[in-house]
Parts: C-alpha cells; sequence; structure tokens
C-alpha cells in the first residue's frame, strides 16, 4: 500500500516538475518575443518630386565640356549591408543606409548630353548594374561604388565603365563614366545627387 | 558666310550652356542646403559649421576604470545622451556618441566623457531613436568587442548594419530579459525618423526605456517633448511606480514653436519627473553638440533656476559635468 502511494506521489510530482517547466517555458517566452518590424518604405509624393531633381554632368567633347544632366531610376536593389534580420530586396525606392552600407543595383538613367543641335538627339539611355560599397562609418560617411552598363544614345549603342565616391549617406557624390567606344564623349563627369 | 554661323550656333550653345550651369549650381545649393538641414535634424547648420574648426573641450583626469564596486547604482554622464549606467553588475550604454560629429555637420564641443577603450563589457546597448545625435554607426564599431547585445525601437533595425554583437527590436511596452535585467519600451513624445523623408514609414521609431535590475527601477527618456494634455508619462508611473532615477533631455530649448512638442526644456522636463513620480532627475541632452539657437550654459542655468523655482534640490535633480560619475545608490 504504502509502495503504491509512493509510486503515485513519484508519478504526482514528476507531472508537476514538467507542469512547471512548461508554464515557465511560456513564461519566457512571452516576456519577449522577438520582433522584426519590415520597414514599409514606399514612395511618396515627396520623394517622386525629389527623384526629379538631375545630377548635373560635363561630357569631353571635341568642342570642350559639355553640361548635361543625368536622372537615375532603381527597379532593383540587393543590401548586404543590411541588418540580416530584415529583407535585403528594395524596389525603385531605398534607404541611404541600406544603399551605401554595400548593395547591388539595377539601374535605368536617362541622360541629358549637350552634344547635338536637336533636342530630341540630346538623350542617352543607360541600363547597367552598380556596386556600392562602404568606406567609413558603413557607407553613411563615405562610400564607393563601381558599375558597367550599357547605353543607346542616337542608335549608336555601348558599353560604359563608371566609378564612383559619396559623401552624406550617398546624397552627394562624384561618379566617373568611362565609355570607350562612344566617340562623342569618352568621359562624362558627375555631381551625383540621389535622395532616397 | 558659313563660318559667320557657325560662330552663331557656338555663342547660342555657350549662352545655353552657362544658363543650364547657373542652374545646376542653384540647384545643388538648394539641395545641398536641404540635405545638411535634414541630417543635421535639430542641429542648425549654421551654427555647426561656426564650430567645425574648433576642437572638442578637453576632459582633464577622465575615468580609466568605470566599475563602482560602492555603488548599487551608478551613472556617468559621458555626453549628450550618452550614459553609462552601472546596476549592481550590471552595464547598461545609452544612445552611444563617440565620434567628433554627428551626421558630419553638427561638431562636439566636448571630449567624450570616456574613451571608449576603458568601457566595461556592456550588458544591454539601448537606442532610444534613430536620428544621428543617438544612433552613431561609428560609435557603434567603437564599443562593438565590448557590447553583448544592443536594443532598438519597433522599425529600428532598418539602420542597426550587422554588428559582431545581436542587435534586435523592442515594441512599445515589450519587455526584453536576460539574467534578471529586464528593459521595457515606454513611450516618448519624438519622431523616428533618419534622413527626413523615411519620416513617411518610420512612425514607431522612438522610445524611451524603464531599466530594472534587483528591485532598482530607472527611466531613460533618450529625446522626447511634453505636452500637458499628454497621458503618456502617466501611464508608464502607473506600470513602473517606483523610479529611482530618470535620465531626461533639457534642450534643445529654442525655437519652442519648433521644439515644443519634440524636445523638452528643463521646466518641461520637470513637469515629466513629475508625472513619472521619479525620485531623482538627472538631465541630459544639453552643451555636448552645437545645438540649435541654444548657446552653451543656457539649458543648465535654466535647470537651476527652474530647481529653485520649483522647491526642488540639488539632491533631487543631479546635475552632472561630462565625465562625471555619480554613485546615485551607494552599497549598504
Amino acid at each position: 500500500m504504502l509502495k503504491l502511494i509512493n509510486i503515485k506521489f513519484r508519478r504526482f510530482l514528476f507531472i508537476l516538475g514538467l507542469l512547471l517547466i512548461i508554464s515557465n517555458l511560456n513564461y519566457a517566452q512571452e516576456n519577449y518575443k522577438e520582433t522584426v518590424t519590415e520597414p514599409d518604405i514606399h514612395p511618396t509624393f515627396m520623394w517622386s518630386v525629389i527623384q526629379l531633381i538631375p545630377s548635373p554632368q560635363w561630357s569631353t567633347s571635341l568642342d570642350g565640356m559639355k553640361f548635361g544632366m543625368r536622372w537615375q531610376v532603381t527597379p532593383i536593389l540587393y543590401s548586404f549591408g543590411i541588418n540580416k534580420k530584415l529583407s535585403p530586396w528594395r524596389y525603385l525606392i531605398a534607404e541611404p543606409l541600406v544603399r551605401q552600407s554595400g548593395s547591388v543595383e539595377l539601374y535605368f538613367s536617362p541622360e541629358f548630353l549637350n552634344l547635338e543641335k536637336n533636342i530630341k538627339d540630346k538623350w542617352l539611355f543607360r541600363g547597367g548594374a552598380r556596386y556600392y560599397f562602404p568606406l567609413w562609418q558603413r557607407g553613411e560617411y563615405m562610400s564607393a561604388s563601381l558599375a558597367a552598363s550599357y547605353y543607346n544614345f542616337n542608335g549608336s549603342n555601348g558599353f560604359s565603365y563608371e566609378a564612383g565616391i559619396y559623401l552624406f549617406a550617398g546624397i552627394l557624390g562624384i561618379q566617373t563614366t568611362y565609355s570607350p567606344g562612344f566617340n562623342h564623349s569618352e568621359w562624362i563627369f558627375t555631381i551625383r545627387l540621389k535622395y532616397f | 558666310m558659313r563660318k559667320k554661323g557657325t560662330k552663331k550656333i557656338n555663342r547660342k550653345d555657350g549662352k545655353s550652356q552657362r544658363k543650364l550651369f547657373v542652374v545646376s549650381i542653384i540647384l545643388l545649393a538648394i539641395i545641398f542646403n536641404s540635405c545638411t538641414a535634414i541630417l543635421s535634424t535639430s542641429n542648425s547648420v549654421g551654427s555647426s559649421i561656426s564650430t567645425l574648426l574648433s576642437s572638442p573641450k578637453v576632459i582633464e583626469n577622465k575615468i580609466t576604470n568605470p566599475i563602482r564596486d560602492d555603488a548599487r547604482l551608478a551613472v556617468l554622464w559621458v555626453g549628450h545622451a550618452t550614459l553609462l549606467i552601472q546596476i549592481d553588475d550590471k552595464f547598461i550604454l545609452t544612445d552611444p556618441v563617440f565620434t567628433e560629429t554627428t551626421a558630419f555637420i553638427s561638431k562636439r564641443l566636448v571630449e567624450p566623457g570616456i574613451e571608449p577603450k576603458n568601457l566595461p563589457d556592456i550588458d544591454v546597448v539601448l537606442i532610444s531613436h534613430l536620428h544621428a545625435d543617438h544612433l552613431s554607426l561609428g560609435s557603434l564599431d567603437m564599443i562593438e568587442p565590448k557590447t553583448k547585445e544592443l536594443l532598438v525601437p519597433q522599425e529600428g533595425l532598418v539602420y542597426i548594419p550587422n554588428y559582431d554583437f545581436n542587435s534586435s527590436e523592442i515594441k512599445l511596452w515589450q519587455s526584453w530579459e536576460k539574467d534578471g535585467l529586464k528593459i521595457t519600451s515606454v513611450p516618448v513624445l519624438h519622431n523616428g525618423m533618419r534622413y527626413g523623408i523615411d519620416a513617411a514609414w518610420l512612425d514607431k521609431s522612438y522610445t524611451g526605456y524603464i531599466i530594472q535590475y534587483n528591485e532598482i527601477t530607472v527611466y531613460f527618456g533618450g529625446d522626447t517633448g511634453y505636452k500637458p494634455e499628454t497621458q503618456i508619462f502617466k501611464d508608464t508611473r502607473n506600470r513602473f511606480p517606483n523610479i529611482d532615477l530618470a535620465f531626461l533631455p533639457i534642450a534643445p530649448i529654442h525655437p519652442r514653436e519648433y521644439s515644443g512638442g519634440r524636445h523638452t526644456d528643463p521646466a518641461d522636463a520637470i513637469k515629466i519627473m513629475t508625472d513619472l513620480n521619479a525620485k531623482k532627475m538627472i538631465p541630459i541632452h544639453y552643451d555636448t553638440f552645437a545645438e540649435a539657437y541654444d548657446s552653451t550654459g543656457e539649458a543648465v542655468n535654466t535647470m537651476r533656476s527652474e530647481i529653485r523655482k520649483n522647491n526642488f534640490t540639488e539632491d533631487g535633480i543631479i546635475i552632472l559635468e561630462i565625465g562625471e560619475q555619480k554613485v546615485i545608490v551607494p552599497q549598504k
């Protein structure tokens, strides 16, 4: 009889202990459940207006330096600098740090080059990939980039190579574009203005 | 004739190029100005530029060993919102900024109160929000080897790149706990953006914190405003009725019409202290970086006159020098 009670008591203690462990586990989980909030990044009216601001540039030509302008659309960007708990993908719009802390972006750039007389002939269209890497303070103070692109200017096509350096979270930068087969202008120097 | 025509075209081209050049320079100036204004957030670009060439004030005899065996609660003010808090054997570092500038623009006026190399191992780093004078990526690099854990407000991880330490977000009223050290996110009045436009989607990324360990409760206000009608500080008191010490910002004071809802002045800080029913308060967030329109010493002098006006003592509201360490609760 005593033995039976002892066995029942032991079982009771075992179940009680198990319940205590489970309840403690539950308590610990309730206390802090790690959450990760993806930023609800989306284009706004202000962002759209800012995208219209061009980056001024100067292209070399036989007549000397010619003024021009460059815009940029970024359909897709993959950031390897962003916190690993968050999605590294950005579409159209990317936060300055997400871009400058290390990323690869596909971009499309319409460019105004003052190399021809007719306004409709002054447009160059460029598509390419750019790799950003941080230099100082995770890219927020200073970063650099290397890019390759394919251009079309009044029917002539070719490849370009580009290097850039940026300050202020990439808001202000200088880019140099070299297009070996582009007779109109082999070199383009751009003051890159990009805010988001 | 032909030559003449060519010259005409060239002159025309030259004119249009000059026009475009002038327009681009104006655009550049506007954009640069707006960017710097955004980046410096509350700090004025003008006053910051004026201090760019001056060196930060040197702190003599900086503390090299901040571990206090005689303290249950000790505080070292590193400057601005950066505090090294010791509660028994735990060390908490708030909004660490050790860099020469914030956002490249706002220059440090006074050296950090302790060298990063002299910090003890930090159990948890708390980031109150994402503004450059509270979240400094370069400073996180400096303290990376000593940091065990970093907490940011909800949505804040996006501006925390990958470091060796673990970083986690903490939602409002949520608690994080490890080895008895409990951190709870509590509401403040501020905003959470870093670059300006991101204010459109970062509307939760600012917080205050309650730190609890071994029955000591500390409130860190980070950066907050005050409105008489707000209940958030009373809500915090209701949940945490025994706050031993509150760290509250007291600047920038000016301009009140801009700063009012987002930054407390000394009078507001006293109101928050009262709402929180905190036993003691230490003012922070002044005289470290070039501030908007405040003159150096204005915030602390106003604080002293508010202490007198409200019949507090300097034992209840403790004014620290940058680099000064104070034992708030001694070991018995």
